[in-house]
């Protein structure tokens, strides 16, 4: 049963239509991420919900009421914006405490939940500050803190890590999972980087141009990318077009003119169509010699063209009959440029996508 | 501030030291001396002049009175502006700027036409029954407001509209999403936050209103303001003592109403 859901909602900036047809569905307690690149509609998305923004059509059910016309005030929801929107002429404690005032509580218990919501989120004692007077990620937790003191619904978060630094960045996520799992509370989490929704959600929703891609557990997407955007997003750097696929017991025969590959079929009802092969750098393997041991298909005779040293690993370019692969691998001694080498690709690794 | 920064700064001090705080001490400094002796005579003479404490209060009347009008009519107009769209945003502003390009002699012989025995309110009362007798605008303090407050309306217009810009909406939005209604929103967030404008604003207008000389000289015929009168004291009787002393105590009245409204800004920032 969802808390949440967006049906058929359209969306328009000045006539021009941002999301048409939108569908997502959130159950109560989750961590829904929305991933996309810049532009896709995420922050469109989360206004929608929040309420600043009207639909053009569609509805917008929370709880099992429609909230379609309920106006921001009224609908209880946390909000924590990319630019935190603290406001500067309140202190630290004033802030926080906006929320509960203009809910009309005893100033002693509004005393009371302020305190203790800068506790956990490990800022007591900066009560008389000015949020001038914060650094990046204090501001950011006093967002964090005005935005759940009220006891929200839902809470909303619009890349609210994204002004930080990177040491700073992976401290908050977790932080951030943390509050969010203590107090239970569902949230929509809105950012570009891959890493930091696939770290803390539940569910993540990939969007492209409007659209949701792919909305599932973080490490079904990882591995099991429905599309080409979606592969191409989280990082498969490389696809081979096949032409004809044969489906065997628990493996998939592609065929490419008269080049043969294995694919491993997906677990059921992870989708299981398409004729696009993808597969990460990281999953592909390179042999000095033809026919290493133990291997047979799933390799290509290739030439390398390009190596670079990326400190983990060395990444290679490898030119093949099927065009050029982007390789990374770890190894003492590098292939240098123009040696022939066999490119092998794992057929558990082979996805294939729409 | 480094010292490569004073350096800059030298030659507008220089300038100003030269230009203003010469001349003005050395006026201030002359208001207290009479045939070569130390005394506060020149003022006392002022103040215990009924003459002169009149054209005084009729001076701060009417600057208050433009001050507060222009307040009310500059915020909401202000604030329209500053929430349209780009396309409005430069109609309006252009529109609201416009009286600035026009000189107040201008300005106020068109008031002479509209507020005249003979002007347009006037015919219109009559003719349409409302008053007998023409009514007496021109020439009165009312006259010099409606004239001061169209001079100094796009002055405080445009103040506030810098601050007004550089709201930052996400505020608005994050109050609205704590729970609070449009009218609470804007109540402790918009006007807290825009009152900085109205006060320079309404500081400039004081000022503006208690210096302007053609506005109050041609709409305000016999009557004087503290202006007009240092002008007459110091053309027309070539008193040069009094028309001194006339400009300290204007000195006077603006640092004092400058500190008020300051500390009445602080005041105007309320807590959550
Ligand atoms: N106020 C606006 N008026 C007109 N168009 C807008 C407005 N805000 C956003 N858009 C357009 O709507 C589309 C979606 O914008 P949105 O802000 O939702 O993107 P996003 O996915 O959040 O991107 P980012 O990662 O850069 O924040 C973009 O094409 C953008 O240009
Ligand atoms: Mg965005």
């Amino acid at each position: 049963m969802s808390l949440l859901s967006l049906e058929q909602v359209s969306v328009a900036y000045d006539n021009r239509l941002i999301l048409e047809d939108f569908n997502l569905s959130l159950a109560k307690g989750q961590l829904l991420s929305l991933l996309g690149p810049s532009g896709c509609g995420k922050t469109t998305t989360l206004r929608l919900i929040a309420g600043f923004l009207n639909a053009e059509a569609g509805a917008f059910m929370f709880g099992g009421k429609d909230y379609t016309k309920v106006p921001v005030e009224k609908r209880n929801f946390g909000f924590v914006f990319q630019s935190y929107a603290l406001f500067p002429h309140l202190s630290v404690f004033d802030n926080v405490a906006f929320g509960l005032r203009l809910r009309k509580l005893k100033e002693a218990e509004v005393k009371k939940r302020v305190t203790r919501m800068l506790e956990i989120v490990s800022l007591g004692g900066f009560e008389k500050r000015l949020p001038a007077a914060l650094s990046g990620g204090q501001r950011q937790r006093v967002a964090i803190a005005r935005a759940l003191v009220i006891e929200p619904d839902l809470l909303l978060f619009d890349e609210p890590l994204s002004n930080l630094d990177a040491n700073l960045r992976v401290n908050m996520r977790v932080e951030i999972r943390r509050i969010q799992q203590e107090l239970g509370i569902t949230t929509v989490y809105v950012s570009h980087d891959q890493e930091e929704c696939f770290s803390i959600s539940d569910q993540v929703a990939v969007m492209n141009n409007g659209k949701i891609e792919q909305l599932d557990k973080p490490s079904a997407i990882f591995k099991y990318p429905a599309s080409e955007f979606v592969a191409r997003f989280i990082g498969f750097g490389n696809f081979i077009a096949f032409d004809g696929r044969n489906d065997m017991g628990s493996d998939i025969e592609l065929s490419r003119g008269a080049l043969k590959f294995q694919a491993a079929k997906r677990p059921e009802g992870l989708g299981n169509t398409g004729l696009l092969g993808a597969i990460r750098p990281d999953d592909l393997q390179l042999f000095g010699e033809p026919g290493a041991a133990g291997i047979d298909g799933n390799t290509l005779p290739g030439t390398v063209q390009i190596s670079t040293y990326l400190g983990r690993s060395y990444q290679y370019q490898v030119e093949t009959e099927l065009g050029v692969f982007t390789v990374n691998q770890e190894m003492e001694q590098p292939f240098v440029q123009g040696q022939r080498v066999t490119v092998y690709f794992p057929k558990e690794k082979l996805v294939l996508v729409q | 501030m480094n010292k490569k920064a004073l350096y800059l700064l030298l030659p507008g001090l220089l300038f100003l030291a030269a230009f203003m705080l010469v001349p003005i001490t050395l006026t201030i400094a002359s208001t207290f001396v009479q045939d070569g002796k130390l005394t506060l005579e020149g003022y006392l003479h002022f103040f215990r002049d009924g003459y002169f404490n009149r054209i005084l209060l009729t001076t701060l009347r009417v600057s208050v009175v433009t001050t507060l009008v222009c307040m009310l009519l500059g915020y909401p107009a202000a604030y329209y502006i500053s929430r349209a769209s780009a396309r409005k945003k430069s109609i309006l502003l252009a529109l609201s700027i416009f009286p600035l390009l026009t000189s107040p002699v201008v300005r106020s012989f068109s008031w002479m036409i509209i507020l005249g025995k003979k002007g347009l309110i006037n015919s219109f009362l009559v003719n349409i029954g409302l008053i007998d007798k023409p009514l007496d605008i021109l020439y009165t303090p009312v006259a010099m407001m409606i004239g001061l407050v169209h001079l100094f309306l796009p002055l405080i217009i445009i103040t506030l509209l810098g601050v007004m810009e550089n709201l930052d909406h996400e505020l608005v939005r994050a109050a609205r999403s704590l729970g609070a209604s449009p009218f609470a929103a804007f109540r402790k967030i918009t006007f807290p936050l825009t009152v900085p404008g109205l006060i320079i604003g309404g500081i400039l207008v004081f000022v503006g209103s208690l210096t302007a000389y053609t506005t109050p000289a041609l709409l305000g015929g016999k009557e004087r303001v503290v202006s007009t009168f240092l002008y007459q004291n110091a053309m027309t009787l070539n008193d040069w003592q009094a028309a001194s002393v006339i400009a300290v105590i204007m000195i006077v009245i603006t640092f004092v109403v400058v500190g008020l409204m300051n500390a009445w800004a602080n005041r105007l920032n309320p807590k959550g």
